[in-house]
């Protein structure tokens, strides 16, 4: 430390505003308050992630004599971005941003508008979920909505217990209901039913956890039951989302319809064995039999490729993060953190589960990416936003 | 934190914990327990294979003439995947292709329809991934300019494709079609497909199956060996590596014993009896004539020579696939061209059937060789007359008298005396003797025929047992029919005397039996057999119709030679009594009129007429000629042959002249060439041009080469099974 000295020869002078350097360096600073552990994981799964994106996608673009790296050189760039992005969550106060919360809110709101106007939105696979941005960008606003959501429900429900012990009453609950109920109709017209789930398991786990009366817990629970059962009933779904989300129950019924995908997905993963055949040698991956290989059944590849060791290796990676979110929860220094790290947890919780579980035949096919896995700007953007705001809470808690 | 919080997310970790917990478990499940099926899985599921039809074998005659051979075609074939993906399900790609064509949609439609419950006649059985070829082009200048339009102009015809391949060509040397002998061929069925090993089902997916005649008694023969190019591909079938490979194997030929030019001869003499009978008064032997149908058989090795049936189809209608309306209209067409009459069904022989009554009555004693018997007008059995034919009357005569001049009435007698004799046997408790119908037996009348065509028929000797045996099959709807039907109504006395006296072998059916009426039923081909075993010393053959099988490089398979069934249990002598008797037929018999002028010093011919009166109320009888021949000096006749026109009217009349045209065509008589100078078939086995590939003339026309050069080499329809359409 080349300033130290200075601080010694004159110990009555005005002490000088410390350098970035030095606050980073500091023993109270906030790197040194990190969650490594969490980092690790994190970092891991990107690896992983890169390693899978590149070999779903090299066999083909050789094939077609394009770049081989092509795909690789973006997953990284997108991590790249991320992490910066999760460096920016972490760094701002998150007490600053629940002061911010409202504003996040209306420009999520205003995203998931326009992304339905005509000549703005894209339509990718019949849903309207992009919005093109510049030079082939495209940005998915679904995603970013999901941390707007978590933010503002932590703020509606943990304002006014920073120091009163109590759960929210049921005027808040209602209200957060309301403000939840648009992003998701706004969503559901696009429509993207994946991010339903997703966004319907971060509500109920939020309110959940917010110290509500076990009635409410239960009384929700009730509410999705009978809201499934109305869906499938007055066939507010089309049939093909019915055929879609149902076909994992029988793959065998149709091996070359809506059952082709996942029954491919298993033959894939069935045939890594232990170790997998090595990246870049699957058979099933290298002749393109899983579709969406690179987003969403990326995980077909580690199956393949990796084998058991491989998928299991990712799968626990998952759990590392989950389990490190939940103790970042427990610690948080006020309702609004713990539930902040609680939204977080259960978004990546459920959408892991439901990404994995799709390939392996144990949940409904849904459009959604595995997280930090997966190829995709904006899934990669928003997961690492989330990661930095986890990191914010972890390194402001108590202890 | 409130408590209910901490609990709260206490639980939360549990179920992070289980969810994962969940995965891991699942991930062991598919990729340990159940790795090595999902391994096989993924092994298959980028391994296709992809077949080549062989080139099937060619039927030749004795001299070699093909008969059936293969040709290289321009086939037009739908993918039908291809097709159904187009905004209206191709209907607008087929409708231009039939008008391109000149066939109607409904046609091409129904070729590419798959076949299932309710799919129409020539419905496709083979995998709905592959092409399915719906036309066939002939080798000219017009063809190959439709050819080059459907591939020139590829967006108008998304989905089809025209390539040279190999088809099926009947091309009927001499002019002989022998449809029915050959048979045809069409698409394997489910069923025919299913009862085939695991591992060949794929393979024959698309294959063609002889249906009839030798087509589909010699098809495991004919058809060969598919080969199989076992190939690597991606997820939208593409190929990435060959991984193994046979080549195809073509099937064997077929030498058949029977000489096209005779064969044409028979066809010719057939139309010509039905022509005659149409001619005639049905007073003085005429009659509407139906279908014909005549045998040649070599009488010393039990071979056909030549055999059909008229009226008769050009098979080349099979090739590519008929269509329902023509098939449905070669069913229904007058005369039922689709069946073989001269094997396939039976017929009340008449008096051709006084060879079997004869030797019976003759070797069980009812008569002898040097009996007289008395031909009356008519004969009074069981209060019913049993009148002679023309109610004729010669008196006292020999049995040399009576077979040339065919007494009825001689035979009534000395039926009546055999049923009595076997009534008196049955009466003292012991088995009838039957002679009549055990030499019948002997001479392969009644019983099943063992010849190399599929369907043969056994057709009837009624006896004692038998009759009974079918009463009891049959009288529940007699004995209803006697209390349904008004008393005292003619089929009310008819199915009351069937009720309760059919078992009953009356004296009757003795007599009705002995001169080849009632109930007896031969097929020509089975008449043939008897007749030969009469001039051939007593040999009863099993007919064949193929004498060899060659492997396509010559070397030979095997040699068919027709088994010999048994030997007659009839004395010599009574044998050549018969035969000398039947060598006056034509001299001074029945057959006189028919045979006037016939160079009898060449060609010695014998036979015996037939007239079975099958429709009494308008004097309708089948016309039959039973004959043998051979060039005069030799020991034994070396042909036989039959000839049966259905309601034709008299033998002598209308079957004799017909025979008479094929003995001038097997032996070159009357200005006709012979079909066998020597006098008999040839021993030898014919030499055959080698198929290379699907070509089969020598030298193709340029046109063929150039369409070579467009499509590449012109080898055999390739095709690929088990394909996948692209995930959609």
């Amino acid at each position: 430390m080349t300033d130290s000295g200075t601080l010694r020869v004159s110990p009555v002078s005005v002490r000088r505003r410390e350098t970035f350097r030095e606050r980073a360096l500091d023993r109270e600073s906030p790197l040194r308050r990190l969650d490594w552990v969490l980092i690790l994981a994190i970092g891991g799964l990107c690896t992983l992630g890169a390693l899978l994106v590149w070999g779903a996608t090299k066999p083909n673009q050789v094939a077609h004599g394009l770049d081989p790296n092509a795909f690789l050189k973006k997953d990284i760039l997108n991590i790249g971005i991320g992490l910066s992005l999760a460096a920016l969550a972490a760094l701002v106060d998150y007490r600053t941003i629940r002061a911010y919360a409202p504003v996040v809110y209306v420009a999520s709101l205003a995203g998931l508008v326009a992304v339905l106007v005509p000549h703005v939105g894209t339509r990718i696979n019949g849903s309207h979920s992009w919005i093109p941005i510049a030079a082939g960008f495209e940005v998915q606003p679904a995603e970013f909505a999901k941390i707007a959501i978590i933010v503002l429900m932590a703020m509606l429900l943990g304002e006014q217990r920073d120091s009163v012990d109590i759960g929210p009453d049921g005027r808040d609950v209602w209200l957060t209901l309301a403000m939840c109920a648009l992003p998701v109709l706004l969503i559901l017209a696009q429509p993207d039913v994946g991010t339903i789930m997703v966004l319907g398991f971060v509500i109920f786990g939020v309110i959940s956890m917010s110290g509500v009366s076990s009635r409410w817990v239960v009384g929700l629970l009730v509410v999705a039951v009978l809201g499934a059962l109305v869906i499938t009933h007055l066939h507010l779904l089309k049939q093909y989302q019915i055929d879609r989300l149902t076909s994992f129950t029988n793959p065998a019924k149709d091996t070359q319809g809506f059952g082709y995908n996942t029954h491919q997905a298993r033959i894939a993963i069935g045939s890594g064995g232990w170790f997998g055949e090595g990246l870049f040698h699957g058979t099933q991956t290298n002749g393109h039999f899983v579709p969406e290989q690179q987003t969403d059944f990326v995980f077909t590849v580690a199956g393949e490729e990796l084998g058991l060791v491989g998928s299991g290796l990712l799968v626990i990676l998952v759990g590392v993060v989950l389990w490190r979110g939940l103790s970042i929860a427990a610690r948080a220094g006020d309702a609004f953190g713990t539930l902040v790290a609680v939204g977080v947890v259960c978004w990546f919780g459920f959408q892991a589960f439901e990404n994995i579980g799709m390939t392996v035949g144990i949940m409904p096919v849904t459009g959604l990416p595995l997280p930090f896995v997966s190829y995709g700007g904006s899934a990669m953007f928003a997961n690492m936003l989330a990661v930095g705001l986890l990191q914010n809470v972890y390194m402001r808690s108590r202890t | 934190m409130s408590d209910r919080s901490r609990l709260r997310l206490i639980v939360l970790r549990v179920l992070v914990i289980s969810l994962l917990a969940t995965l891991l478990g699942r991930l062991w499940y598919l990729q340990v327990l159940a790795g090595p099926q999902y391994q096989q899985a993924a092994a298959d599921n980028q391994v296709r294979d992809i077949v080549a039809s062989a080139p099937r074998g060619q039927i030749v005659d004795d001299l070699g003439r093909r008969w059936a051979t293969n040709r290289t075609a321009l086939v037009v074939s739908v993918d039908r995947v291809a097709l159904l993906r187009q905004h209206d399900g191709g209907t607008t790609v087929l409708t231009r292709l039939s008008r391109l064509l000149g066939v109607s949609y409904t046609n091409l439609k129904s070729k590419i329809q798959l076949c299932g419950p309710g799919a129409p006649h020539g419905c496709w059985n083979g995998s709905p991934y592959e092409p399915i070829p719906v036309s066939q082009l002939k080798d000219d200048i017009t063809s190959t300019r439709l050819a080059l339009q459907i591939l020139e102009r590829k967006e108008d015809f998304p989905g089809v494709t025209a390539e040279l391949g190999a088809v099926r060509d009947y091309t009927k040397p001499d002019g002989a079609l022998a449809s029915q002998v050959l048979g045809y061929l069409a698409p394997i069925t489910l069923d025919e497909l299913k009862k085939l090993p695991k591992t060949q089902q794929d393979a024959r997916r698309s294959d063609l199956v002889g249906r009839s005649g030798l087509e589909q008694e010699y098809d495991g023969y004919l058809r060969g060996r598919p080969g199989v190019t076992e190939v690597a591909v991606d997820h939208l079938g593409a190929v990435t590596s060959t991984l193994s490979q046979t080549v195809p194997q073509p099937g064997d030929e077929i030498v058949t014993s029977l000489d096209a030019t005779v064969q044409a001869s028979l066809e010719k003499s057939l139309a010509d009896a039905v022509d005659r009978a149409h001619h005639t008064d049905v007073k003085k032997g005429g009659g509407p004539a139906d279908f014909a149908a005549g045998v040649v058989l070599d009488a010393l090795t039990g071979h056909v020579v030549a055999m059909a049936s008229y009226p008769s189809y050009d098979p080349n209608v099979f090739v590519g696939g008929i269509s329902e309306r023509d098939y449905q209209a070669l069913q229904h067409a007058p005369g039922t061209p689709l069946l073989d009459k001269a094997y396939a069904s039976a017929y009340p022989p008449g008096s051709t059937f006084k060879l079997v009554s004869t030797a019976g009555l003759l070797d069980d004693g009812i008569a002898s060789l040097d009996g007289t018997y008395d031909c009356s007008p008519s004969v009074t059995v069981g209060g019913r007359e049993f009148k002679n034919f023309e109610s004729e009357s010669l008196g006292l005569i020999d049995l040399h008298t009576t077979i040339v001049k065919s007494c009825d009435t001689v035979y009534y007698g000395l039926a009546n005396k055999d049923w009595i004799r076997d009534n008196s046997l049955i009466d003292d408790k012991k088995r009838p003797i039957e002679g009549v119908q055990h030499a019948a037996r002997a001479f392969g009348l009644g019983v099943p025929v063992a010849v190399d065509l599929p369907g043969a028929t056994s057709g009837h000797i009624a006896d004692r047992n038998n009759q009974k045996l079918r009463w009891e099959q049959t009288k529940k709807d007699a004995c209803a029919g006697a209390k349904r039907r008004p008393k005292g109504s003619y089929l009310q006395q008819l199915d009351q005397e069937f009720c309760t006296d059919g078992w009953r072998f009356n004296p009757g059916d003795q007599l009705n039996e002995d001169i080849g009426q009632g109930s007896v039923l031969v097929s020509p081909l089975q008449l043939a057999v008897a007749y030969a075993a009469l001039v051939n010393g007593g040999t009863v053959f099993e007919p064949r119709l193929v004498k060899a099988i060659v492997a396509p490089d010559g070397t030979l398979v095997a040699n068919v030679r027709a088994p010999v069934r048994g030997h007659l249990p009839v004395s010599p002598a009574i044998l050549d009594y018969i035969r000398n008797a039947m060598y006056d037929v034509p001299l001074k018999g029945t057959a006189q009129d028919a045979f006037t002028g016939f160079p009898m010093g060449r060609v010695k011919v014998g036979g015996k007429t037939g007239t079975a009166e099958v429709d009494v109320q308008h004097g309708l009888a089948t016309a039959w000629f039973a004959s043998f021949a051979g060039r005069a000096g030799e020991a034994k006749p070396r042909f036989v042959t039959v000839i049966m026109v259905d309601r034709g009217g008299q033998g002598g009349v209308v079957a004799a002249p017909s025979v008479r045209e094929v003995w001038d065509s097997v032996f070159g008589l009357e200005h006709h060439k012979a079909a066998f100078p020597t006098g008999a078939p040839p021993a030898a086995l014919p030499r055959i041009a080698v198929l290379t590939g699907a070509s089969t003339s020598p030298s193709p026309p340029p046109s063929t080469h150039a369409l070579g050069d467009l499509f590449g080499p012109p080898g055999l329809a390739v095709r690929a099974t088990g394909w996948r359409p692209g995930d959609d």
